[in-house]
C-alpha cells in the first residue's frame, strides 16, 4: 500500500514538472519516497477500501451532481424564486473520519445540499427545498459510500 | 474535437452565469452558498474538461486534469468551512428547522 | 477560435464583477468570504483559458494549481478566524 502511494506522488511529480532529465526524475523518486517514509502508515480512519466501488462511485456522484445541478438552476431561474430552505438533522450509521469525510464532501459537492455541521452518527445538513434532501433522507448516499468502505476483497 | 469543446465550455459559462444570478437573487448566507456550489462542482469542471478536449492528448491534457481534481474537491471543503463558521457564530437560515 | 476564447475571457470578467459587487455590499462578513471564494475559482479558470489563448498552457496550469492551493489554505484560515471572533463585526 505504501509503495502505491509512493509511485502515485512520483507519478503526479511527473506529471506536473514535465522535465525528464536524470536530475529532475531522481529529485522526484527521492522526495516521493521521503514523504511517504516520513508519513504515518496505515491510518486508522477507514476499515477497508474497495477499489472497485471507489471507481463505480465518481461517475455516479457526477451524475447525482448534474441533476441536482439541473434542479438548482431551475429554481434560480424561476421568476417566483420558489425556495423554501430548511436544517435537516440527518442520521447516519458511518463513525469513521474518513467515511464521514467522503460522505460529507459528496453532500456539500451536490448543488441543493450542504454539511453545515458534523459530528459521528449525525450530520447537519442545509437543503435549498424538500425535493433536493429527499435523496440523502432516503439513505442512498449512505448506502453507496458504506459499500464503498466494507466489501470484503481488497482489504489494505 | 473542436466543436466538442466548444460545447462543453458553453454548458460550464451557462453554469457559471447561473451561479451569478444566483449569488444575487438568494436571500441568505446559506442559500448563496448552494449556487457557490453550482459554480464549483458543474461550471468550472466543465469549462476545464472542454480546454482538455481542446489540447488534445498531450502532457497538458493531464495537468489541466490535476487542476480540475484540485477544484472538484478542495471546493467542498472550502465551502463547508465557511458555511460551519457561520453556523456555529450564530447565523441561522430564514425558515423553520425539522428534526 | 481566439475570438470564442476572447468571448469566454469577458464573460468570466464580468462574472467577476457580479461577485466583486457581493464582497462589497454583502451584509454578513460571510457573504463577502464566499464572494472572494467564487472569484477565485473564476481565476482559477480564467488562468487557464488564458494560457490556452497564448499557448502556454504549460506554465499556466503550474499558476492556477498554486493558486487553487492557496486558496484553499487562505480560505480555511479566514473561516477558523471567523470562527472565534464570531458575526459580531458587521
Amino acid at each position: 500500500m505504501r509503495f502505491f502511494a509512493a509511485v502515485a506522488l512520483f507519478v503526479l511529480w511527473l506529471v506536473l514538472s514535465a522535465s525528464y532529465d536524470l536530475i529532475h526524475v531522481a529529485t522526484g523518486a527521492v522526495v516521493a519516497s521521503l514523504v511517504v517514509w516520513l508519513s504515518p502508515s496505515g491510518s486508522s480512519h477507514v476499515r477497508r477500501f474497495s477499489w472497485m466501488a471507489a471507481l463505480a462511485y465518481i461517475p455516479w456522484l457526477f451524475g447525482r451532481v448534474l441533476k441536482s445541478g439541473l434542479h438548482v438552476s431551475r429554481l434560480i431561474l424561476d421568476p417566483a424564486l420558489p425556495i423554501a430552505p430548511e436544517l435537516v438533522h440527518h442520521k447516519t450509521n458511518l463513525s469513521r473520519d474518513g467515511e464521514l469525510v467522503v460522505l460529507g464532501n459528496s453532500i456539500t459537492l451536490t448543488p441543493g445540499t450542504i454539511t453545515v455541521e458534523v459530528a459521528p452518527g449525525e450530520l447537519i445538513v442545509h437543503a435549498i427545498d424538500a425535493k433536493s434532501h429527499q435523496d440523502l433522507s432516503r439513505g442512498v448516499f449512505d448506502d453507496r459510500v458504506s459499500r464503498m468502505f466494507s466489501a470484503k476483497e481488497d482489504s489494505q | 474535437m473542436t466543436w466538442l469543446a466548444i460545447v462543453l465550455i458553453v454548458i460550464g459559462l451557462f453554469f457559471l452565469i447561473v451561479g451569478s444570478i444566483g449569488m444575487l437573487r438568494l436571500p441568505d448566507v446559506f442559500s448563496r452558498a448552494h449556487s457557490l456550489s453550482l459554480t464549483d462542482s458543474l461550471g468550472a469542471v466543465f469549462v476545464l474538461a472542454g480546454l482538455a478536449v481542446y489540447e488534445g492528448f498531450s502532457f497538458n491534457l493531464l495537468r489541466i486534469l490535476v487542476v480540475l481534481v484540485l477544484v472538484y474537491f478542495l471546493n467542498p471543503v472550502i465551502a463547508h468551512a465557511t458555511i460551519r463558521a457561520a453556523y456555529r457564530s450564530g447565523l441561522r437560515p430564514t425558515k423553520r428547522e425539522t428534526k | 477560435m481566439t475570438t470564442f476564447f476572447f468571448f469566454v475571457l469577458i464573460t468570466l470578467t464580468a462574472l467577476m464583477l457580479v461577485y466583486f459587487y457581493r464582497v462589497v455590499r454583502g451584509p454578513s462578513v460571510f457573504d463577502r468570504v464566499l464572494g472572494l471564494n467564487g472569484i477565485s475559482t473564476k481565476a482559477i479558470v480564467l488562468l487557464v483559458v488564458i494560457g490556452t489563448l497564448f499557448e502556454r498552457v504549460d506554465m499556466f496550469v503550474d499558476i492556477s494549481t498554486g493558486y487553487a492551493l492557496l486558496n484553499l489554505v487562505s480560505a480555511l484560515a479566514i473561516a477558523k478566524f471567523l470562527e472565534e471572533k464570531g458575526a459580531s463585526q458587521k
